[in-house]
């Protein structure tokens, strides 16, 4: 019989020590131990304080790995303040198109009530946006640089989740959040109306893209959506900002555009 | 202050664990003493309703469900010469749990999901106690698993069941007739009584192999 023990392995009673932060992350049996696992461990280390203060630390530093990865869960509020913006965003064009058909009309109380909604809803909108800057740059560093926070972070919101939008090609985030309005066209088309059918994704509003002539454009979002792909998983796996990304990326730009 | 259990105090109807750490949870600290505070520790109302547990401080204890840390930091104290292996699964709770195992040398943390032992098999060694307070429908269940990986023979375990948890459908003294009645199956009954008027429809159980 093998077991799996915190400080190594057990196999046919004879113990092979196995580095303590690899075994702690192996530590499973399917059936209770028949003996205790303290006493085939003891001799390995100075004595019984020895013991636990060894386990005590590879305890708290795998359990607080795992932890800063869960919380990285502050995707999920990302999600929430993005769909919050574009709710809050859709209100003020509306608002405004209205203000604008009273105001060619008359000009009173009235448009001055509207006019405060705007300003107020136009300040909300700041202030998420503020945060989703906050949040963004700590959870997903790479991302949050390559694309800027505001695009980043819908690149996430469309995928749903952190965990999802790593696994996601580069095919796929090249075209993600073009699907939304590409429905919209094709039900049109569909009932006999006339609609443009949408060729681009949310990464097509970045700068490096639009100020490309036409005929660039594609390739140069085949390259960011490559390097985004990339960026995601370092910011999902590790957390930190990887400067030579951006580089790469400012080079092929440079070269694209002359 | 009177000595009602190991490390424990009772002074004015207030309880106490003698302990020389500050404190964890917004307790009060009076040189030496951490209040304990029956509201916010199921383990204090139970004791502070008179029921007591003899410890002697050198015990191993598995506790499931964990979270901040209120109820294993008192333990901590009451164990002071034991081992506290302390199972929570939620993220955020377990921030607040890892401070205080890093103040407090006897306490274990351990992110892993009590439903599945199995995972942490190789990392807790037999104990003298389990401990379980996790709201969860299927609570009887994981105890009996974790027993049958964990507790020594001569063990002892003591769980926090609340009624709504279990069943929202059922009356909460049908629910704890029948868990009760699960638990006597298997296990021998030291102990039962209600929570009140600390936690609502809650009871405790304690007992052993
Ligand atoms: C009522 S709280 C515990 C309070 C704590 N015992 C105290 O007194 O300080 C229940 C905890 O159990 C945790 N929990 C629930 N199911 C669990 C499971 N399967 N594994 C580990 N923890 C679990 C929850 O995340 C929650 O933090």
């Amino acid at each position: 019989m093998n077991w799996n023990l915190w400080f190594g392995k057990l196999e046919d009673n004879k113990l092979n020590v196995v580095d303590f932060h690899i075994a702690f992350q192996n530590a499973q049996n399917d059936s209770p131990l028949p003996f205790n696992l303290f006493e085939v461990g003891r001799s390995l280390f100075r004595d019984d304080r020895d013991y636990y203060k060894t386990l005590r630390k590879i305890a708290i530093k795998i359990c607080e790995e795992r932890v800063e990865k869960e919380l990285k869960r502050e995707d999920r509020y990302v999600v929430a303040l993005v769909k919050a913006l574009e709710e809050i965003e859709e209100s003020k064009n509306l608002l405004s198109e209205k203000l604008d058909d009273i105001r060619g009309i008359v000009e009173n109380e009235l448009t001055k009530a509207f006019d405060d909604r705007i300003k107020y809803l136009d300040e909300m909108g700041k202030m998420i946006e503020n945060e989703i800057e906050r949040v963004m740059t700590k959870i997903a560093p790479n991302i949050t640089e390559l694309l800027g926070a505001k695009i980043a972070a819908k690149l996430l919101e469309r995928a749903g989740s952190f965990e999802k939008l790593v696994k996601l090609p580069a095919s796929k985030i090249q075209i993600m959040g073009a699907e939304k309005s590409l429905y919209k066209a094709l039900s049109r088309i569909k009932k006999g109306q006339k609609a443009k059918v949408p060729k681009h994704g949310i990464i097509f509003v970045h700068p490096y893209i639009r100020q490309l002539p036409k005929s660039k454009r594609g390739k140069m979002a085949r390259f960011l959506a490559a390097k985004i792909a990339i960026a995601a998983k370092i910011d999902y796996f590790r957390g930190e900002l990887n400067e030579s990304i951006l580089e790469a990326v400012r080079k092929r730009y440079e070269e694209l555009s002359r | 202050m009177k000595e009602i259990m190991r490390n424990v105090y009772l002074k004015d109807g207030n309880l106490f664990t003698k302990s020389r750490y500050g404190s964890h949870y917004g307790e009060k600290v009076l040189s030496g003493y951490r209040e304990w505070i029956p509201w916010r520790s199921k383990l204090a109302a139970m004791i502070l309703k008179g029921y007591r547990i003899s410890f002697s401080g050198k015990e191993k204890l598995l506790y499931l469900g964990a979270a901040s840390g209120t109820t294993v930091s008192h333990l901590a104290d009451i164990l002071d010469e034991g081992i506290i292996y302390a199972v929570e699964y939620a993220a955020k709770p377990f921030v607040k749990l890892l401070e205080l195992a890093k103040e407090r040398e006897n306490i274990v943390p351990l992110l892993f999901d009590a439903s599945k032992p199995q995972i942490y098999s190789g990392i807790v060694e037999k104990v003298d106690f389990i401990y379980q307070d996790i709201s969860q429908r299927n609570q009887i269940e994981i105890l009996e698993k974790n027993i049958d990986f964990f507790l020594k023979k001569e063990g002892s375990f003591l769980i926090m069941v609340k009624a709504r948890s279990i069943d929202s459908t059922t009356s909460p003294s049908e629910v704890f007739k029948e868990v009760t009645r699960r638990i006597e199956e298997k296990f021998d009954l030291l102990a039962t009584d209600s929570l009140e008027p600390y936690h609502r429809d809650h009871i405790f159980i304690y007992g052993k192999i």
